[in-house]
């Protein structure tokens, strides 16, 4: 058996779904929305205003700091309002609507080639933060700040992450059966930047096309390791590929820096190919729409700001008979619910997943007392104690649940509510946790100020 | 289209094993073990289990309905718990006893402590250990198959009778309705593939109660003996099915190992030094109690916060395994097996030599209760018989060896036999009765005698043994206040009654062997 971070769980993958579905390009016809925040950091300043006319590839929303990231148009038309829209999230945000003329004109130069190897380390990485590129695994964190930690030097290990662990997602299988030639390139080019570091691409290994075709591009390149992972969720978290691949845990307070590594999902990686090498600014990004409740799951190269429902009609609609219940950004661990089909793509969101049966209600029903049964325990990934987290919780003995039981640890992977028998919310109880004992915190701390 | 979605926190996917679902198992685990109690013991104890499940579900139904709560008896822990209770019973046992124990155990340990995952003992021992001590007389009555009532091997095993590990293995020898320990092991080895069990609490349980009774039970590590314990007495279904249920027992591996230690040195420190039958019972509930300290305690770090992980972040080199064991360790662990390889080497090499010894010691025996004799011959039927208790009216006495002894010229000078008396005042006792050809008594010898000093102890003074000297009867009767006048009577030892009761029986039964078996030729 491969070598693996303890724990994790292993839920049915439902990738045959769309396993198949090829990469389409998807041209919407709608209304494109482009919240100024959706990525980790400051939220972008928005540099056009109504009736402006845009291009494909402009730079709508400029980065208001360092920790921040270039949002960019994805098609042409004219700016209709900057206003607050509903996003995913379910929160109403501050978003540039422009009304899409459909002809998709681009600026000049997009898509030009240039020759890498003129650049310099400093060229590669100001071509990528004008990219506006970020992690699009889903945190959203700016790439151009994850390549440039205090010491390059001391990484070892660059992590292209391709496992895609969520459930129904396929869209980077697809991705690395397609363009891996040019992630490959990618993954050279942040290589560069990084003396003693060595590429490792990790993919779960029910990917064994998307291996292979890594694989044949990889040959040759020295630096590069394409390494097959057990298929096991979580195994594309950041810490439990770091774990696999370096043996090394490390607390959530330390970033993959502080260990040596860089980590990076394969569609940002070449999303940077995309940039550096083609000048193309991060305004695509590959999607799976899949489901129980859709007609005909597919794989797609999206626009940013495309309408989750138009997608959801170029997949053929619902399926007939099915009764829509859920609708999920991202896949069934981790993403979460959106409520209403009228949200827009963003950056980070690689999956919507169509629901027509939800065993979360279903559990929700079926919810009994805490066992005491472990398997919560058995499946952690971060060694955590779920069981009696959810105990201190319960009780709000928060310095137990922070200090003892070290619960802030929690990165809310979902895998200890995925396999408890009694069907407890736990992951639900630790988010709250969570904010809770940040609110205490920052009241504490605010109340020192004063 | 876009009409109610649900909206919920993640995950939205779940795993398919549901509380209902897992209770099933454990009770499909038990079924084997029950099947092989209905069929040994008959139909009484289907009767048993069936009151006792449908008792503990009836009760769980009742209490929901009648204090409005939600409908927990189908979640299958009721039926778990009522199953349980059962084989932990006697075939024996009247019906109102399963009935009542299943009552206590859901109604007040289970229920009145707020239901499933709230209960703080196992309520099925609890139930058990309720009935043992209101009912203790029936509640300790085990019915052989033909329905006779005699001691449970565990209860031979503490008071050193040989007992049959075959039989206790299968669960054919008398006890509990679930005694097989074979079936007990395979629904208990399938529970832990499957991962509804854990191992750490099962196999240090058994790992501790085998180390301690190696330890202290006063047989070393006699595979027999070990093996014996280790299949009587509950021991596997205290292990794999009580021991391991989940509300009463912690959260981390280290404290499931710590707590599977205390049941297993506790329960082989009862059977020792306390009640044999009942040690796991009491043991569970004891450990039971502690389970809120240790996970209190004992909580295990996340892996970012082990101390291997702390050197890696910091980018220090481990160690391989063996070498982050402490020298200490290593050493002691060396020391030990040393240790360990010396004492057998010893106990071989002398074992011939204490055999010797033994062997010298006994025909010592023979030869002062035979005294013409210059050598002897053993016959046969003796050993054949040596296995069992000898015949039905010598208490528990058994036959070691007997001999035929020879005078110079090759004829008969008399019969010398060897026989315990498991009955004695402490413990056993061992004589041998030497009998001239005749059929009178010679004289006895003792080759074991712990009696008491200054009062059992005189059996072995000549006031006591001598009186057999010369008799020619067929048994002889103790007379308890002295004053015989007749043939055979014996004048028993003042105070000690027990011991003189105990070399009567113990030489009645070789005058009846010698009767039966030597003379009757």
């Amino acid at each position: 058996m491969r070598k693996s971070f303890r724990g994790g769980v292993h839920p049915n993958d439902q990738k045959l779904l769309s396993k198949h579905a090829k990469l389409r390009r998807f041209d919407p016809k709608g209304e494109m929305v482009f919240p100024l925040a959706q990525h980790i950091g400051k939220p972008a300043k928005a540099v056009v205003k109504k009736n402006d006319s845009v291009l494909v590839g402009q730079v709508i929303g400029e980065a208001d700091g360092f920790v921040s990231a270039n949002i960019i148009s994805s098609c042409s038309g004219k700016v209709k309002a900057v206003e607050k829209r509903r996003i995913i999230s379910g929160a109403m945000a501050e978003c540039i609507v422009i009304e899409n003329d459909g002809l998709f004109t681009t600026i000049e130069n997009l898509g030009e080639s240039t020759d890498t190897d003129s650049l310099s380390n400093d060229d590669i990485l100001l071509k990528i933060q004008k990219a506006g590129i970020v992690g699009l695994g889903g945190a959203g964190f700016p790439t151009h700040v994850k390549l440039k930690p205090k010491d390059p030097a001391a990484i070892k290990y660059i992590l292209a992450n391709g496992a895609e662990c969520e459930p129904y997602l396929t869209c980077n299988d697809q991705l690395m059966q397609t363009e891996a030639p040019a992630i490959i390139a990618g993954l050279e080019l942040v290589l560069r930047l990084f003396p003693n570091a060595k590429g490792v691409v990790g993919i779960e290994d029910n990917k064994p096309e998307a291996i292979a075709a890594m694989k044949a591009a990889a040959t040759g390149h020295d630096k590069i390791e394409i390494r097959a992972l057990r298929t096991k969720y979580p195994q594309g978290g950041e810490h439990n590929l770091i774990q696999t691949v370096t043996g090394i845990d490390y607390p959530v307070a330390k970033l993959p820096a502080d260990v040596g590594c860089v980590v990076d999902n394969v569609g940002t990686i070449f999303a940077i190919e995309r940039a550096v090498a083609h000048n193309e600014p991060l305004f695509t990004h590959v999607l799976t729409v899949s489901g129980d409740a859709v007609k005909e799951p597919g794989n797609f190269i999206v626009r940013d700001g495309t309408c989750f429902e138009e997608l959801i009609e170029a997949c053929g609609g619902l399926k007939e008979g099915a009764v829509l219940k859920k609708v999920l950004s991202g896949g069934p661990m981790m993403g979460f619910a959106v409520g209403t089909l009228g949200v827009h793509v963003q950056k980070t969101t690689n999956g919507i997943t169509m629901l027509a049966e939800d065993p979360a209600e279903d559990a929700a029903r079926r919810m009994t007392a805490c066992l005491h049964c472990g398997r919560c325990t058995t499946v952690c990934p971060a060694g955590l104690l779920p069981q009696l987290m959810a105990e201190a919780a319960e009780e709000k003995n928060w310095e137990r649940y922070e200090k003892k039981l070290y619960g802030l640890e929690c990165v809310a992977c979902g895998s200890c509510t995925y396999i408890c028998p009694a069907k407890r919310p736990l992951t639900q109880t630790f988010k709250q946790a969570k904010a809770e004992i940040q609110a205490i915190k920052r009241t504490a701390a605010s109340g020192g100020a004063k | 289209m876009n009409t109610a979605l649900n909206l919920s926190s993640g995950p939205h996917v779940r795993d398919r094993w549901t509380t209902r679902f897992i209770m099933h198992v454990v009770c499909l685990s038990l079924l084997p073990a029950a099947a092989v109690g209905v069929a040994v013991y008959g139909l009484r104890a289907l009767w048993i289990i069936l009151v006792s499940v449908i008792t503990a579900v009836g009760t769980e139904f009742l209490f929901d309905k009648l204090l409005h709560k939600p409908d927990t008896w189908k979640d299958g822990s009721a039926m778990v718990t009522g199953l349980m209770l059962a084989l932990t019973l006697s075939p024996a046992t009247p019906l109102y006893e399963p009935f009542l124990g299943s009552l206590f155990a859901i109604l007040v340990v289970k229920c009145c402590f707020g239901g499933l995952g709230k209960n703080f003992i196992n309520p099925a021992l609890a139930g058990r250990c309720f009935l043992l001590i209101s009912f203790s007389n029936s509640m300790t009555k085990y019915s052989l198959v033909d329905g006779v009532t005699t001691a449970t091997p565990v209860e031979e095993l503490a008071n050193g009778n040989p007992v049959n590990i075959t039989e206790m293995f299968l669960g054919l020898s008398n006890g509990v309705i679930g005694s097989s320990i074979l079936a007990l092991l395979a629904g208990g080895l399938v529970l832990w593939a499957l991962d509804i069990i854990h191992g750490q609490i099962c196999f240090s349980v058994i790992g501790a109660f085998t180390l301690f009774m190696a330890l202290f039970g006063g047989q070393g590590f006699d595979p027999h003996f070990l093996a014996a314990h280790l299949c009587g007495g509950g021991v596997i279904l205290g292990a794999f099915f009580m021991a391991t249920d989940y509300v009463t027992s912690p959260v981390t591996r280290l404290g499931q190992t710590v707590y599977g230690i205390l049941i297993g040195v506790l329960g082989a420190a009862f059977r020792i030094f306390g009640s044999a039958a009942d040690s796991f019972s009491y043991s569970i509930i004891i450990a039971n109690l502690f389970v809120p300290l240790i996970d209190t305690y004992i909580v295990s770090k996340p892996y970012a916060f082990r101390k291997k992980a702390i050197q890696l972040q910091s980018g220090e080199e481990t160690k391989p395994f063996f070498k982050r064991i402490p020298k200490p360790v290593i050493a002691l662990t060396a020391i030990a097996l040393l240790a360990g390889v010396a004492l057998s080497g010893v106990y071989s090499m002398t074992k011939e030599t204490i055999d010797d010894q033994n062997r010298k010691k006994a025909w010592a025996a023979y030869q002062a209760v035979v005294p013409q004799a210059v050598s002897f011959e053993e016959i046969p039927e003796a050993s054949e018989k040596s296995d069992d208790v000898y015949g039905s009216d010598f208490g528990r006495t058994y036959l070691n060896e007997a001999v035929v002894g020879k005078d110079a010229s090759g004829a008969t000078a008399g019969y010398a036999i060897s026989v315990t008396c498991a009955e004695a005042y402490d413990g056993n006792l061992t004589l041998s009765v030497g009998i001239s050809p005749d059929g009178a008594v010679n004289s006895i010898a003792f080759t074991e005698l712990h009696e008491t000093p200054g009062k059992g102890s005189l059996c072995d003074d000549p006031k006591f043994k001598d009186q057999f000297n010369g008799r020619s009867v067929s048994s002889f009767r103790l007379l308890k206040d002295g004053g015989s006048t007749k043939e055979d009577e014996i004048d028993g030892v003042s105070g000690a009654t027990i011991s003189s009761k105990a070399v009567i029986n113990a030489v009645n039964a070789a005058l009846d062997f010698y009767q039966n078996s030597i003379r009757g030729e």
